[in-house]
């Protein structure tokens, strides 16, 4: 459980960049969270709205977008997966992080790829008020 | 009033990286052979470096990171074998980073060093997030975690460069066969080396010693 620290982190740069542009009020953060972290976005949400108290970033709507795995692969090709169905029985049973991490094969080929993207957490923008 | 939207573009875990690759590159400056050794909690980790540290220190020059929640208790162990061991607190965290790492190698005279072995916090999730600037970084568990923790645990499988099983000499008391969990990391990532060890077994051990030694010679360039 390490969403505490993090959501340290994202509020103190909002609140930098906030302060530079003069903002009397933060009313959104919008996250880009890849599916291959460990990141739990509820707990992240929860521990942000804790610690924003106070600050003008209380109350801001926290908005978390899931961005799925994308790979590179020895035989040239760089892009997505192929997204996990999650209808068959055995893949009802995995979790998530299993589904996506087992889907990494490479479209093309068939072969295992590299993970490209999928593993960022991404402050990608803030709504403010000056 | 007036509503803008500020677009940052600021990765969270980007700064954690970028600090790694600093510690990557001063200890490759001092040709030092970096192990980051994560995994379950009571996995052995401890004394999977110990043994290392035995057969090793009378050729090579070996120092220690013990992070722990409270991390004296691992670090004096370390300690006993009479090699330079920081110990890393990571108070209340989950994992170390690599600011933690950061700090730690500014007590540690890396000239002197060919081998660094970095015992991160017991956790199979955290730690995964965050790069300390390793040149290896390697996954230990135990039979007695049982055989689904691995298929639990896919993304530190998946990154990992070396997967140990360790305690295999209890597997069937705790009826698990060690196959099945080598089997799965495998499916996780095909082209790890998965070694199987006992510390009661020190012929098991040999081939974990040999993979450190050969990342120093390596490193080395011997």
């Amino acid at each position: 459980m390490h969403e505490y620290s993090i959501a340290c982190e994202i509020l103190d740069q909002v609140l930098a960049t906030a302060r530079t542009h003069e903002a009397r009020e933060i009313k959104s953060v919008t996250l880009d969270m890849g599916r291959l972290t460990h990141t739990n976005p509820e707990q992240l949400a929860f521990c942000f709205e804790v610690l924003a108290k106070d600050s003008i970033a209380e109350g801001a709507e926290f908005k978390v977008e899931m961005i799925s795995p994308s790979i590179e692969c020895d035989c040239g090709y760089s892009g997505p997966i192929e997204e996990p169905s999650g209808e068959s029985e055995e893949e009802k049973l995995q979790s998530e992080l299993l589904e996506y991490i087992s889907a990494l094969t490479c479209p093309k080929c068939g072969k295992n790829a590299r993970i490209a993207g999928g593993r960022e957490l991404l402050i990608r923008a803030i709504d403010i008020e000056k | 009033m007036l509503m803008h939207v500020i677009n940052m573009g600021h990765d969270v875990f980007r700064a954690n990286d970028k600090l790694a690759e600093k510690n990557r590159k001063l200890l490759e400056k001092h040709e030092v052979f970096a192990v980051n050794v994560m995994g379950a909690i009571g996995s052995g980790k401890t004394t999977l470096i110990e043994e290392a540290v035995k057969a090793l220190k009378d050729r090579y020059r070996i120092a220690v990171i013990a992070g722990d929640v409270i991390a004296e208790m691992d670090a004096s162990r370390f300690r006993k074998l009479g090699v330079p061991t920081v110990p890393a607190n990571t108070g209340k965290e989950c994992h170390l980073d690599a600011k933690l790492v950061e700090k730690a190698l500014e007590e540690l005279d890396l000239e002197n060093i060919d081998l660094l072995i970095i015992e991160n916090v017991g956790n199979l999730i955290c730690p995964v997030d965050f790069k300390l600037g390793e040149e290896l970084r390697v996954v230990a568990v135990s039979v007695s975690e049982g055989d689904d923790i691995i298929l639990k645990h896919p993304m530190i499988f998946k990154t990992s460069e070396l997967a140990v099983i360790n305690k295999v000499d209890i597997a069937k008391a705790v009826d698990v066969n060690p196959e099945t969990m080598k089997r799965d990391i495998l499916i996780l990532n095909p082209e790890i080396p998965v070694l199987l060890t006992s510390k009661h077994d020190k012929e098991s051990l040999k081939a974990w010693i040999g993979y450190l030694e050969e990342g120093i010679k390596d490193m080395k360039g011997i």
